[in-house]
């Protein structure tokens, strides 16, 4: 499974915001994170740890003041067409619809309409969006809908690298279920490395190699603990001792963490 | 549209010319003062085969064409420095509400002056009058474009041209069009308070001439209901147009 491309390589990142009335809101302390090319991370921790800042940060968005972001062998210092980000809202184009959204990252990249077509047909089935809804403008979608589109449009360039900052946390617990699933099928396939934000430890568990738990702000790695479970996986692997055994040991880091805090 | 919107069009329109009506009958003005409709309407019909009006609408026209297209030209661009840069709009804006708040009619005669009696001048007027809605408009649209979808722009690469045409725009294009709404309405405003400054051709002169020399009370209210249609016809196409981009969403 574990491929050459796509590894990424967080090392001692320092991050803060400036705050209103002078000073500064120290983020990310020391953050240092290595996931090995094709290999699928869970990122989990207290509400405003920095995970969405990690992320934006290791798409390039944002320049951490002390550290380095590498995709292999190359820093990180803008944004990637190695790297693709699904944000936690959907943020799709409202005046265009889901084709179009899907294809938006190909038509700034300059692809002629042909090929945009060819590859539209590809994302639609890779990430099972219905063939019919394509010409709907995003507000006659569904939420759960909205999101295939936009990871659609994250994989439209064949990333090496995924980043989702909990993507699936507006559907209800069965959809994400379902979601979930559907995200392992399209990594074996996609073959890209993934790191996925979320608030689910059992969400963390079903998908990921490894869960990466952080400190409340600024943000550490305070926890990073190997998921025992043979793949491919399926729900009822949830049901494992092997799981609880695991979410307990999650638990008890983002606990102390909160002491701590 | 639809027929029961048609429907309702037209029984406004016919209410409103018996209201007219009623006032004539009710207040017994004589025809020199308030002509009923059928005579206006009837007056409109005879000028315009006599082909009175025409040469006055056509030059009206073009003055509206002209100062519609560079104010609101000019409007697009400053809306969008305002929009985007805190030290354009810190330096600008207290000239442009300025310019704003004082009436185009006190301004007009000396834009005539330094301009001439020609279409130079009702052009400048025009676009003095359509600048200041679309100009506003597109700063409150520009800025009204989510955070969030800027980011994604950067975060995919755009350029800031790709930005401008496929985010930025398509984001301001509601609240732009609104502008142009109330812009070209108002250019038809500027086009005849600038042939009162001194003009030749144009409905403001034929109103003039209506009024003084031939005394024809009909004639100018039949000039007043042309301008009145020229503000309707333009709106709507405005309308139409804000449909085409954006209704679909
Ligand atoms: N652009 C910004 N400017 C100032 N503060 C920010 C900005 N982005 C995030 N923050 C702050 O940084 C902290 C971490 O935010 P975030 O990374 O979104 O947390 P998380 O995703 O873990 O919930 C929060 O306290 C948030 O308020
Ligand atoms: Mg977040």
């Amino acid at each position: 499974m574990t491929r050459v491309g796509g590894a990424i390589r967080v090392d001692g990142v320092d991050l803060s915001f400036p705050v209103r009335g002078g000073g500064r809101l120290p983020v990310l302390d020391g953050m240092t994170l290595e996931i090995a090319g094709g290999g699928i991370v869970a990122l989990i921790g207290p509400n405003g740890c920095g995970k969405s800042t990690l992320l934006r940060v290791i798409a390039g968005l944002l320049a951490p003041e002390r550290g380095t972001v590498d995709l292999d062998t190359t820093p990180i210092v803008e944004p990637d067409p190695r790297i693709g980000l699904v944000f936690q809202e959907p943020r799709l184009l409202p005046w265009r619809s889901a084709a179009d959204n899907i294809t938006y990252p190909l038509e700034l990249a300059g692809w002629p309409p042909a090929r945009r077509s060819k590859r539209l047909t590809e994302l639609v089935d890779l990430v099972s969006l219905d063939p019919g809804v394509t010409g709907n403008r995003p507000a006659e979608l569904s939420g759960g809908t909205r999101q295939r589109v936009a990871l659609a449009r994250a994989l439209a360039l064949e990333p090496e690298v995924l980043l989702l900052d909990e993507p699936f946390s507006a559907l209800d617990a069965l959809s994400r279920e379902r979601f979930d699933l559907e995200l392992l099928r399209l990594w074996e396939r996609a073959a890209s490395t993934i790191l996925l934000v979320t608030h689910s430890i059992a969400e963390a568990i079903l998908v990921a190699d490894r869960i990466v738990v952080m400190s409340p702000r600024p943000g550490r790695v305070i926890a990073d603990i190997p998921v025992e479970l043979t793949r491919p996986r399926s729900i009822d692997d949830l049901d494992a001792a092997v799981v609880s055994e695991t979410a307990r040991e999650v638990r008890r880091h983002l606990g102390e963490g909160e002491a701590a805090a | 549209m639809s027929r029961p919107a048609i429907l309702s069009v037209g029984a406004a329109l016919v209410a409103f010319l018996l209201l007219w009506q009623a006032v004539v009958i009710v207040s017994g003005f004589p025809p020199f003062i308030l002509p009923p409709p059928a005579a206006v309407l009837g007056r409109l019909a005879t000028a315009w085969t006599a082909g009175t009006i025409q040469p006055h609408l056509l030059a009206t026209l073009v003055e509206v064409a002209l100062g519609f297209t560079v104010g609101a030209g000019l409007g697009l661009i400053a809306g969008y420095a305002l929009a985007r840069s805190a030290l354009v709009e810190r330096l600008v804006s207290p000239y442009l509400v300025a310019a704003q708040a004082t009436p185009i009619l006190a301004v007009a005669p000396l834009i005539a002056l330094w301009f001439g009696p020609g279409l130079a001048g009702k052009v400048v007027i025009c676009s003095l009058i359509v600048f200041f809605p679309v100009a506003v408009a597109t700063m409150v649209g520009i800025r009204s474009v989510d955070a969030g979808l800027l980011e994604l722009g950067r975060s995919l690469r755009a350029t800031r041209r790709q930005i401008l045409t496929t985010l930025e725009i398509p984001a301001a294009l509601p609240s732009i069009l609104g502008g142009m709404r109330v812009g070209v309405t108002l250019a038809v405003v500027g086009a005849i308070v600038g042939e009162w400054a001194g003009a030749e051709r144009g409905l403001g002169v034929l109103i003039n001439l209506a009024r003084g020399s031939l005394f024809d009370i009909p004639l100018m209210f039949a000039a007043l209901v042309t301008i009145a249609l020229v503000g309707i016809v333009l709106y709507l196409a405005v309308v139409l147009v804000e449909r085409r981009l954006v209704g679909a969403r």
